[in-house]
């Protein structure tokens, strides 16, 4: 056996087996053992189309361009292959998109929202659209230069935004004095002060009221002594005393709302939230009270004939 | 004015010069290839100088060759793909790879191979045998040189260059899927896609022509070259000089016009 003539012959078997191999594989890879599907796009521009730009599902490359021209109407006609493995993403839901990116080629871009639809028949005509990005560009532009218009009117140096921040830093300005919140809420600290003040004279009102309890119920008491050591006034006066204990009691309650409304008065300094509503409503139930303990005063003065001077004043 | 006649006169001289070359190189192919085509030339002790041929230039430094195309496609691919990555150009990355290996870079450097090793020797060995009058006694002996010598050389040289050059394309294209892909199959359908994209009909047919043409230029040349030596043992090596500068011109021009044909 010659050394030599083996090599040489092993040498060329694997060449050609090889090469073999490899023609096999190219006539695969193109497709040559299995049909083709052929599609017609119809549509209004060749612009960017050219024979041998790819049709791309999900990004895949499915099918190629081979030809384009006019048809008898003028209209366009572009001839598309595609093997017959990936006729199956070709659905008659389909759409197809020419894309012209910025950069890179052309590609008809195949959207197939649902697999299960019916399958596009061989040769059949579709409409191509067109999603050219630099044909949309100058209306982006345009709409971008008109945001950008609207913010620079916003942010100029009498704008809105400014004046806003101008009041912004007042309001927070006058939190920072004398009576905070309550200030930032009223305007200005003089107001706030009048706030202030009405809940303390309020203040003052509840404690004399409370002083002219007192003072009622020792009065009841002497008169008690004083009624029953003499026969005769006691039971003249006990439907008038009744009527006063009744009195005694509205005080009473009225104090108790009295009591309440300070209640009140305290969380609202603390809360300035409610503030403004709770202080309306603080006046209106002040002034109620001061009116019933007047009536009350009163109602005392006529039932009460003994003492013709009224120790209680009222502020 | 004498200077100007003087340079037109060498123009002319080296024009004429080249002409001769080029009249000598493509009639010794035609008489080659008429040779080729004769039934006769196609015995046993042909076919055994073929095989011999084609065992020295192609056989005997395949290990070498192989070894040599693994690192430079892998170095090359590695390279082209690392760009291409830091430029977002990835999807085009596995193409480039293949067009820039396979059908540009791997046949010239196999032409290039075939050419310092196989073409200078070939040089160097006709030159010989021209100065030492051992054409002459060839002839005397009824042994036809361009049969026995110089037509085996010429096909061992167009079968070495077409085949190894395309070993290394094969090997160039695995280890791009290698690189790209990695091992496993999971790659193979997109990659199939590319290379079906790149090498079609024509391409191919192109390729084969041009690996040919290498091969013919790295023997054909040489072959020439010798056969116009002086018979003067000084001018062996000038003949060898002259010889691969024409080769590497020969396989510079056939490259830029395949590349012109290609792309242009």
């Amino acid at each position: 056996m010659n050394k030599l003539h083996f090599k040489v012959g092993l040498f060329a078997v694997a060449s050609l087996l090889l090469g073999g191999a490899f023609l096999v594989y190219l006539l695969h890879a193109r497709g040559f053992f299995e049909g083709t599907f052929q599609l017609q796009f119809a549509a209004s521009s060749a612009d960017n189309v050219a024979p041998g730009i790819p049709v791309a599902f999900s990004g895949i490359e499915i099918g190629r361009v081979t030809s384009l021209g006019l048809n008898d109407e003028g209209g366009i006609i572009i001839h598309a292959r595609f093997l017959q493995r990936n006729a199956k993403w070709l659905k008659e839901s389909s759409t197809f998109t020419l894309d012209k990116p910025i950069v890179g080629g052309a590609k008809i871009r195949v959207d197939t929202p649902d697999l299960n639809a019916p399958a596009l028949p061989d040769n059949s005509t579709v409409l191509l659209l067109t999603s050219d990005i630099s044909s949309e560009l100058p209306a982006l532009v345009e709409r971008v230069k008109a945001i950008l218009d609207n913010v620079e009117h916003l942010t100029r140096k009498d704008g809105e935004i400014n004046t806003t921040l101008a009041n912004v830093q007042t309001v927070t300005g006058r939190m920072t004095g004398e009576y905070g919140m309550l200030e930032s809420i009223l305007g200005s600290p003089e107001k706030a002060r009048a706030v202030t003040d009405s809940l303390e004279q309020t203040r003052a009102l509840i404690i004399k009221l409370d002083g002219l309890a007192l003072k009622m119920d020792g009065m009841a008491s002497k008169a008690d002594t004083w009624l029953f050591a003499e026969d005769g006034v006691a039971a003249q006066t006990r439907e008038s005393l009744a009527q006063v204990r009744l009195m005694l009691n509205d005080a009473q309650a009225s104090l108790q709302k009295a009591d309440a409304m300070m209640a009140n008065a305290v969380d609202i300094s603390a809360n300035v939230k409610e503030g403004t509503q709770d202080i309306a409503a603080l006046r209106a139930e002040i002034d109620d009270a001061v009116r019933k303990a007047n009536a009350l005063i009163n109602e005392i003065n006529k039932k009460w004939p003994f003492k013709r001077d009224p120790e209680v004043k009222l502020p | 004015m004498h200077f100007l006649a003087t340079s037109i006169e060498s123009l002319g001289a080296k024009l004429a010069g080249w002409f001769t070359v080029g009249y000598a190189l493509f009639a010794f192919l035609g008489r080659a290839a008429l040779l080729l085509l004769e039934p006769s030339t196609w015995n046993r002790a042909t076919f055994d100088v073929v095989i011999k041929q084609v065992y020295f230039t192609a056989v005997q430094i395949l290990p070498v060759f192989l070894a040599y195309v693994l690192v430079i496609s892998w170095l090359i691919i590695t390279i082209i793909l690392s760009t291409a990555r830091d430029f977002g150009l990835t999807e085009f990355a596995s193409e480039m790879a293949i067009r820039v290996l396979v059908l540009e870079l791997l046949p010239f450097l196999t032409a290039l191979f075939i050419a310092l090793r196989s073409g200078s020797a070939i040089n160097t060995e006709v030159a010989l045998m021209q100065v030492n009058n051992e054409l002459d006694a060839l002839v005397h002996c009824k042994v036809p040189p361009m049969q026995f010598e110089f037509m085996p050389r010429l096909v061992g040289g167009v079968v070495s260059v077409v085949t190894l050059a395309g070993l290394a394309g094969l090997l160039a294209l695995i280890v791009g899927y290698l690189a790209i892909y990695g091992v496993g199959t999971a790659g193979f359908e997109p990659y199939t896609r590319t290379v079906s994209n790149i090498i079609n009909f024509n391409i191919m047919a192109g390729l084969i022509a041009k690996c040919a043409l290498f091969g013919l230029a790295v023997t054909l040349i040489p072959v020439t070259a010798g056969l116009e030596t002086p018979k003067k043992l000084f001018m062996v090596p000038v003949s060898v000089l002259r010889g691969m500068m024409r080769v590497f011109f020969a396989i510079v021009t056939i490259e830029v016009v395949s590349l012109a044909l290609k792309y242009i």
